[in-house]
């Protein structure tokens, strides 16, 4: 008799459990209004002007968004290593600077998760040259070099010339930020170009950005609309703002479509095979555009 | 034991070396003595060779041998061929009588072989080369073979044998078979595109003048439904289109009508043929269409893009008629959304639309999503997987399509996590059951999705997943011939990210879309059947009802039956059903119907029924035997030489021959010394003593005395 009782209050409990365990602590409410509307993040550093900057900047990036796409990111998010589930984001802004600690091994395994699942990183060195990288011991790119080393980040190359960051949204030829020139790496084009380092489940999207161009600063701008930083001389300044704006544009598309625009290459040719098998029509016929220029997808 | 062989051996004790150093030693010492004059030196010479020879220890070698029998190999072919009418009670007769010639034979032992059916047809030039590698030649007298000549590894026939093969044939001079001959026959076409069967007629043996050159009635329907007629003259290829008409097995069933006229052929068995013909789709072309570039699109574009049969046709609007930045064209990478090329003059070359957050934004205009209605309705699918613009004045629902959509939004859009719940019958629905993690099951628990939008689904559709509380979540519904697939959240990314762990999203994305394709494995209510061992139909049903009603089959000869099946839970009955007889079986479930082909036991077997020994007539050839017809009667067995014709004509009937080989066998051996020691050295000393003698003059001859004295 009593251990009937006892088998039943086991089972009971065993009921119980389960039930008790489903229900896991509510998710952080900004990352749940991040990964609502595809607000950009950045990596909180600890160094309040840095943080500032990332935060304006993607600010500025995202009202540009808004203003020109059908994107329209939320309020950017800081985001801390060490505590923040990723797995919500997907654009992750990361400023490097030389004296940055390391996050912990944990916040590595997450990192690497959410490069591994579909996320993106672009790590700004700021300092405007990474043509030596691994060598100047003193900038961001040194600094870089240690805080990515546990990262697992495919090989990586210059940008091509006919690379997708290239034509995402904007037709690109260069990606300045509030420096100019930098070389902008990404992953390396391997052999099986539609298949990145992590397989056929990423769509072939390099995980990782790299460049230091301190795009942030350049995106910034003050409540009343103006540039919060200052960036090259006179006239050219503006002309470098909107194009550093048009990079963040396009490497956001990248970023959330993936290689879209490679394969919309092939579309017209997969178009006109369905035409040829059925006989007759032709993509690109100067009759099929319905609407002008402005419906643009 | 009786034949004593005799030999002679050395056996030296001190090894040739000491023997020969002997012999020299005795040759040396006797020239010396005849070069000396010695009279005894012959003597000495005898002594010396005496000395030799018994170091050498001649030995005397006895045999033992004892005379062997003969041994003839009689070799029975009971393969199903032989099973066919007469056959058998020849075999048997042509078997005993043999059996007794060679019994009543002194000396000759029977072996007996007997060769039965094996999947590959008749083995009997491997039982052959079996039975004549087991025998020990030198004993082999002859081999009788039964059968009726057809078999299947000619290759594995020996060129030549150490004794006469004889074989007899069953079967009957007057036998004759039609049969259909599949020349050709692709395993796999493409849905709706005709393949070519080549096929013939072929009569062998006697063939009787009233069917010899007419033509034959062939009977040919696929999956058993419309039974087309065609003539066709004996020998002439004939080629016949058919057209697979759905995924999977599709079952061509041909059979000949009897000829009308004559005798009766050996068997119908060969009159008849199914051809399996395995339809495969084309390569899939899926259009999917994103609203907006999010944080979840790209889950759509990496399941279809790592998918290898999927052509990929991907347009996103990145920019809305309403937005402009004053930035010239030609410093823009977008193109124009190719509208009327794909909702219009290309729509149904698609297999599969998918909307992903797609907001009514005046870019399609009405008549577009009208075409796409159509076209769902026609047979296409369709997949929407919306965001909160559903629950707007820019849904999706409130265009044409939504009179096709499974569900009707609430215009409520509730940010609140929650886990997503498999339904009842979710857990039968074959794109959701089993999927990994489901709730209930082993494995780690789903992680939370964040938001979603609320609907109240179409009564007539299957509401496969909830939020908590049974609001819809997933809702798979039909319109006419096509199917309409709802999700109703945009964060099943969630899952592919691994957010509290994640879920099965490309698993589950995968699932509804070639679901909505109608990919046959994912259908909802299927009948399967395959052959089992027995041979038995092994039925299977998957259903979405709670109960079925009994499975009707209709066996080959037209008998029918009803077979219940019992559940096995969630949604799935099987039995098994005896199908002894070779043929087509329909099984119809309501509106379900599946046709299986049940083969011979033995299909190759019956491929070639009249007697015929061209295959084993070289073996028979080399080794001076004969071929003979048993329908003629049982010959006699004789004996005749090795090397002779070992077959010919008696007088009552023909005779065949075995030839005796007289074998021997060894079955000691004794070796004995040709003289015991002692009488060696009385030897050795007797001759010693001579020349002693001899030369002592005490011992003279003749003419010794009279020449030197």
């Amino acid at each position: 008799m009593s251990r009937r009782i006892l088998s039943l209050a086991l089972a009971l409990l065993l009921a119980a459990l389960p039930a008790a365990a489903q229900e896991p602590p509510a998710p952080d409410p900004r990352l749940v209004a991040a990964a609502a509307d595809s607000a950009l993040a950045f990596v909180i550093t600890g160094d309040p002007q840095l943080d500032r900057a990332s935060e304006l900047g993607l600010a500025g990036l995202s009202a540009a968004l808004r203003a020109r796409t059908t994107v329209e990111p939320g309020t950017p998010v800081g985001v801390d290593l060490d505590q923040d589930d990723l797995s919500l984001l997907t654009f992750l802004y990361w400023p490097v600077t030389a004296d940055q600690p390391p996050p912990s091994p944990l916040a590595y395994a997450r990192l690497n998760r959410f490069l591994r699942s579909g996320g993106m990183i672009l790590f700004d060195t700021g300092d405007g040259d990474l043509e030596g990288i691994g060598g100047l011991e003193s900038t961001g790119s040194g600094a870089l070099q240690q805080l990515a080393a546990p990262l697992e980040i495919p090989p990586l190359a210059p940008v091509p010339r006919d690379h997708v960051l290239t034509r995402s949204y904007y037709l690109l030829s260069e990606f300045p930020g509030r420096h100019r020139g930098g070389t902008l790496w990404v992953e390396a084009t391997s052999a099986s170009a539609e298949q990145g380092a992590l397989g056929v489940t990423n769509d072939g999207v390099s995980p990782v950005v790299i460049g230091g161009n301190a795009w942030a600063e350049a995106w910034a701008e003050d409540d009343s609309g103006r540039p919060a930083y200052a960036i090259g001389p006179g006239y050219d300044s503006g002309r470098q703002r909107e194009l550093a704006l048009r990079f963040g544009i396009n490497i956001v598309m990248y970023a959330l479509g993936g290689n879209y625009k490679s394969d919309q290459v092939h579309v017209p040719e997969l178009l006109e095979r369905l035409g040829r098998e059925q006989g007759g029509y032709e993509f690109g016929a100067p009759d099929y555009a319905p609407l002008p220029q402005r419906l643009l997808p | 034991m009786s034949v004593v062989g005799l030999g002679l051996g050395f056996a030296p004790l001190l090894g040739w070396g000491v023997v020969a150093a002997a012999l020299v030693l005795a040759l040396l010492a006797a020239a010396l003595a005849w070069w000396h004059g010695l009279r005894g030196w012959a003597w000495r010479l005898a002594a010396g060779l005496a000395a030799a020879a018994a170091m050498a220890g001649p030995m005397l070698e006895t045999g033992v041998r004892r005379a062997l029998s003969d041994i003839v190999l009689l070799v029975e072919d009971h393969s199903a061929s032989q099973s066919l009418p007469g056959r058998a009670a020849q075999l048997a007769a042509a078997s005993e009588a043999m059996a007794a010639q060679i019994a009543a034979r002194p000396d000759t032992e029977l072996r007996r072989v007997t060769l039965a059916d094996d999947p590959d047809g008749t083995l009997l030039g491997e039982a052959i080369a079996r039975a004549l590698a087991a025998e020990p030649e030198s004993r082999l007298a002859g081999m009788i073979v039964i059968t009726d000549g057809r078999l299947h590894d000619p290759a594995a026939l020996p060129a030549e044998a150490p004794a006469p093969v004889h074989v007899l044939l069953t079967g009957q001079a007057e036998d004759w078979d039609r049969r259909l001959v599949i020349e050709e026959s692709p395993g796999f076409g493409l849905i709706g595109q005709p393949v070519t069967l080549r096929l013939r007629i072929e009569d062998q043996g006697a063939v009787p003048d009233e069917v010899a050159g007419r033509a034959a009635t062939l009977r040919l329907s696929l999956d058993g439904e419309d039974e087309q007629i065609v003539s066709i003259p004996p020998g002439m290829p004939l080629d016949i289109q058919v057209t697979p008409e759905h995924p999977g097995q599709n079952v061509v069933a041909l059979a000949l009508d009897p000829p009308d006229a004559g005798p009766p052929q050996l068997t119908e068995l060969n009159d008849r043929a199914v051809v399996r013909i395995e339809g495969v789709r084309d390569r899939l072309r899926v259009l999917l269409v994103s609203g907006e570039p999010h944080s979840g699109g790209r889950v759509w574009r990496n399941i279809l893009k790592s998918d290898t049969n999927v052509d990929l046709v991907h347009f996103t609007i990145l920019r809305p008629p309403d937005k402009m930045d004053g930035v010239p064209v030609d410093e823009l990478a977008l193109i124009a959304f190719p509208t009327e090329a794909l909702f219009h003059d290309r729509i149904n070359d698609f297999d599969l639309i998918i909307f992903d957050r797609y907001r009514v934004r005046g870019i399609l205009p009405p008549q577009y999503f009208d075409n796409i209605r159509r076209y769902v309705e026609a047979g296409g699918a369709l997949l929407v997987a919306s965001g909160p613009e559903m629950a707007g004045v820019e849904s999706l629902h409130l265009s044409p399509l939504g009179a096709i959509l499974p569900a009707r939004p609430t215009g409520r859009f509730v940010d609140a996590p929650f886990r997503p719940q498999l339904t009842e019958a979710g857990r039968r629905h074959p794109v959701t059951a089993a999927l990994q993690g489901a709730p209930g099951s082993a494995g780690a628990p789903w992680g939370r999705w964040l938001r979603r939008g609320e609907v109240v689904a179409d009564p007539r559709a299957e509401v496969l997943m909830t939020g908590e509380g049974e609001r819809p979540l997933l809702v798979a519904g039909r319109a006419g011939q096509g199917r309409v697939a709802l999700l109703t959240s945009d964060q099943v990314w969630l899952w592919g990210r691994g957010f509290e762990g994640g879920g099965p999203q490309a698993e589950l994305l995968r699932r509804v879309a070639h679901w909505s394709m109608k990919e046959p494995d994912l259908e909802e209510e299927t009948l399967s059947v395959r052959v089992a061992e027995g041979p038995v139909l092994a039925i299977t049903r998957r259903t979405m009802e709670d109960a079925i009603g009994p499975v009707e089959i209709t066996r080959p000869d037209g008998s029918t039956a009803t077979l219940v099946l019992e559940p096995e839970g969630a949604g799935r009955f099987s039995g098994r059903f005896p199908a002894p007889a070779p043929g087509l079986y329909r099984l119809a479930e309501g509106e379900l119907t599946r046709v299986v082909a049940v083969g011979p036991a033995a299909p190759r077997e019956f491929e070639q029924t009249v007697a015929d020994a061209a295959a084993l007539r070289p073996l028979v050839a080399a080794t001076q035997g004969a071929v003979l017809p048993l329908s003629e009667g049982v010959p006699d067995l004789r004996a005749v030489a090795v090397g002779r014709q070992a077959h010919g004509q008696g007088i009552a009937r023909p005779w065949i021959a075995i030839t005796p080989r007289g074998a021997e066998a060894v079955e000691g051996l004794a070796v004995r010394p040709l003289l015991p020691p002692w009488a060696w050295l009385l030897l050795i000393v007797g001759l010693a003593l001579a020349a002693w003698l001899v030369e002592g003059g005490r011992l003279r001859t003749r003419r010794e005395d009279s020449g030197v004295r």
